[in-house]
């Protein structure tokens, strides 16, 4: 049995969303992105993990749970208001399948009633309101391998203070360590985006390894040897991990087509629209304003307008899933296959996606998944799932390369975090960062109120430096709130740095900050310190 | 989106942070950052203190007599002889940088050029190592395959969607793609194009002497924060500082671009107009 496989297949999924957690307000519509990334993707994703583990189908998947991710799953106040949202979205859903019993709606309304009491279930009998204990089980079961991300999903080539790197990867490390009770291997660099030179952090905080786009590798120097379809290491000894075209391709390409099938769910007819007004306003925000509240009730049909859409089959879009699982699989066979011959060599095949794709946006995503576990599992023997640690504990004999600057975002640089849309933050950005580390310099043995601002501004810089606020201006959509959360956490670090210079703290004001920005509630502001990046640094370079 | 919601009765003010960013922080400094293989983006901070050192040491008029540049030095090696002059203004503040050649280490300088040639350094900044955006040259002898064998690896690797043209993905579900970008999505979405879109990269070594060349026209100003401003009758988003800037495409040709601000209270207003015509000739070689 061992080692019959051609190659090997690891499946990476991003899972990331910026802190979003407004306790000034009762009710605040951009923390349903996290509440509908929750029932659509990181439950399901966990449903699907339980099931495999039952049926003692084993399964390799990396998953990274960025740091902001996990300061929200385990906030008490979000946890309130995720109680509130499922509760409300259930109570809809009993509503619905009552009110569509004889009608071509009832299986969709009984789907919905089931996955949000299975959403319930897994929430609070399963994991006790801590679903972080869920990711961790199977990680600790050897079927998961969790990594982590810059501490609030940095753009790190756009840093020029070497400080900050370092704070993004300590901090986020740190933070890994208190959740998941030893360090991280790996990392996501946030938006793929790698700048040469800069996983010395990496390799100062035990992280051996971390994910880059195609011409990462492909332009790297010398030439590899293997194109992506082995890892690298950087001259400091960490590797490289690239992701293949093909398979990514294959799932979002227009010709293959999975999540744009007929059958699928269609995501813009949506109940929030749909349903009376006095009946679905309970459902909507405070303004009740008719927004999209997550269920619907058509399939993509075809290229037709959104009144004529066809009602969802829960069933057919199932099978199609496990057909598209299959035709998956079966690329994968062929492309390992292929690879093995020519490269004579075990290949890795690494696909890297957006967590928040499957069940978010490819409703059946997380079917596709689970049916792509099970075959993988059952039905052939050429591919063998890994994670990126296992492999490199199989194959540690790997090239050396250098490689090059890139993310994975358009154009593949960095000019979707820095164009006319969004660079006048970096004067902003920067100056915050080299206050805070001219004051951890400065401070390096502070306590009592200079100590509890000083951590505060820690929080407002990492936060500040969010890729996520340049990202929406870029893109444009949910630009106004981007803007005002990056001005918002500038200001509140000009605010402290000042009282902090002058010698005047306010307590009331930095209490007040402190309630409204509380992630990382162990930060030490020393983590900037030029110190601490030296020595970090010189250790590793050992 | 935007943001929706009643205040919490027991909280005070939710927005007393919203204010404007500071439009200057007292120091004369510069910065510059990477974009990509051919282009860096640069911005800066001259105090009036500086301005009036300079006007002290050099003549009152110094300002208009002078040419302000971005001296572009190449830093690649020590020696530092080699560098370029870009004309800016220096009120501008920030400047996008575009550099013949990918893959160096660059630094630049703003200053004045003086009729008679001289330079005058008014600040510097850090240095940025720009990527290649290409293919390797350097081969690896332990890891060394025969260049046939590498000319297919970079195909199945992924360089076949090299200048395919972006975003088939993209285009056939961008109206869905709209919508995930606007909630969730880091770059997945564009992961197919992320290297197809730049151009003449690739592997290079078949072919034979070849030039490229375009250009695009940078369209920068500043007025009151809070105006209203339209290029070519379309508004223009300003920054908080009151400052715009745009990049179009530059065809062949005249363009004309007039540009409008109308104060808040709408009492007051300025033109400005800026012809451009573009006219490229090539060899046809």
């Amino acid at each position: 049995m061992e080692n019959k496989e051609k190659g090997y297949f690891a499946l990476v999924l991003h899972a990331h969303l910026p802190f979003i957690r407004h306790p000034e307000y009762d009710d605040f519509l951009e923390e349903d992105w996290y509440f509908e990334a929750m029932c659509e993707t990181y439950l399901p994703l966990l449903d699907i993990y339980e099931r495999l583990t039952g049926e003692n189908t084993d399964f390799r998947v990396t998953m990274s749970l960025t740091p902001p991710l996990c300061n929200m799953m385990t906030d008490d106040l979000l946890r309130e208001r995720f109680r509130r949202y499922y509760n409300q979205r259930l109570e809809l859903a009993e509503k619905e399948v009552v009110r569509n019993r004889n009608t071509q709606f009832y299986e969709v309304a009984k789907m919905y009633e089931r996955k949000f009491r299975r959403i319930r279930e897994l929430y609070e009998d399963y994991y006790h309101g801590n679903i972080l204990d869920g990711f961790k089980k199977f990680q600790d079961m050897g079927k998961l391998e969790i990594i982590t991300c810059g501490a609030t999903h940095g753009f790190l080539p756009l840093e020029i203070r070497k400080e900050a790197v370092y704070a993004q990867i300590k901090i986020a490390a740190d933070d890994y360590k208190l959740r998941f009770g030893r360090g991280p291997r790996g990392i996501w660099l946030a938006e793929c985006a790698y700048n040469p030179g800069d996983e010395i952090y990496l390799k100062a905080n035990g992280i051996r390894y971390f994910f880059l786009e195609t011409h990462g590798i492909i332009y790297g120097s010398p030439r590899p040897r293997y194109g992506v379809y082995a890892p690298v290491y950087c001259p400091s000894g960490v590797a490289a991990f690239s992701r293949d075209m093909e398979s990514a391709h294959q799932v979002w390409s227009a010709e293959m087509g999975y999540p744009g099938d007929r059958r699928y769910r269609e995501f813009y007819r949506d109940l929030g629209y749909d349903l009376e007004y006095d009946y679905v306003k309970p459902y909507l925000h405070q303004d009740g304003v008719r927004r999209n509240i997550g269920m619907k009730y058509y399939k993509i049909t075809g290229k037709v307008g959104l009144n004529e859409k066809a009602p969802y089959n829960p069933g057919e879009a199932r099978e199609m899933a496990a057909s598209h699982a299959g035709n998956f699989m079966f690329n994968r066979e062929r492309q390992i296959e292929h690879l093995n011959g020519f490269l004579g060599r075990k290949p890795i095949v690494v696909s890297m996606y957006d967590a928040e794709l499957y069940g978010h946006w490819w409703y059946e995503g997380p079917d596709f998944l689970e049916f792509l576990f099970k075959k993988l599992h059952y039905d052939q023997k050429t591919v063998k799932m890994i994670t990126p640690s296992e492999y490199l504990e199989r194959h540690p004999d790997n090239q050396m390369i250098q490689p090059s600057m890139s993310s994975w975002g358009d154009k593949g640089y960095n000019e979707v975090w820095l164009n006319a849309s969004n660079d006048w933050m970096y004067r902003h950005l920067h100056k915050a960062v080299e206050r805070m580390v001219d004051m951890s310099n400065r401070f390096p043995n502070a306590d009592g109120i200079l100590k509890r601002a000083l951590n505060q501004c820690a929080r407002e810089v990492v936060l500040g430096m969010s890729s996520d606020w340049a990202f929406l201006m870029t893109v444009g959509t949910a630009k106004t709130y981007s803007t005002k959360r990056f001005i918002e956490h500038t200001n509140r670090f000009i605010g402290l740095y000042e009282q902090i210079m002058g010698n005047r703290i306010e307590e009331r004001y930095l209490a007040d900050i402190e309630w409204r920005d509380n992630i990382f509630s162990h930060v030490d502001y020393r983590v900037f310190s030029t110190g601490a990046q030296e020595r970090a640094a010189a250790a590793a370079r050992q | 989106m935007t943001s929706s919601g009643q205040l919490n009765n027991k909280n005070q003010q939710p927005d007393s942070d919203y204010k404007s960013l500071p439009e200057s922080y007292g120091n004369t400094e510069a910065a510059l950052l990477p974009r990509d293989p051919n282009w860096m983006f640069i911005y800066w901070e001259i105090t009036d203190n500086s301005k009036a050192n300079l006007a002290k040491e050099h003549g009152h008029d110094i300002f208009e007599k002078a040419r302000h540049v971005v001296r572009v030095y190449d830093v690649t090696s020590a020696d530092s002889s080699k560098y370029f002059d870009i004309p800016i203004m220096i009120d501008a503040r920030n400047w996008y940088i575009n550099v013949p050649v990918g893959g160096r280490a660059y630094c630049c300088e703003v200053g004045l050029v003086l009729p008679d040639g001289r330079f005058i350094g008014i600040v510097k900044t850090n240095t940025v190592n720009l990527p290649t955006g290409r293919v390797s040259e350097v081969t690896d002898e332990k890891w060394m395959s025969v260049s046939s064998d590498f000319d297919k690896l970079l195909q199945i690797s992924g360089v076949e969607y090299i200048g395919k043209g972006s975003g088939e993905v993209a285009k056939s579900l961008a109206q869905r793609w709209e919508m995930l970008r606007s909630v969730f999505s880091r770059a997945a979405s564009w992961g197919v194009s992320s290297i197809s879109s730049h151009a003449p990269a690739g592997p290079a070594p078949e072919k034979k002497f070849w030039l490229v060349a375009d250009c695009e026209l940078i369209l920068y100003g500043a007025t009151e924060p809070d105006a209203l401003v339209t290029v070519a009758g379309r508004k223009v988003a300003l920054n908080p500082d009151g400052t715009f800037s745009m990049r179009f495409a530059l065809p062949d040709g005249n363009m004309d671009l007039p540009i409008k601000a109308l104060s808040k209270d709408e009492t007051d207003s300025r033109q400005i107009e800026i012809k451009v015509i573009r006219t490229t000739k090539n060899d046809g070689k």
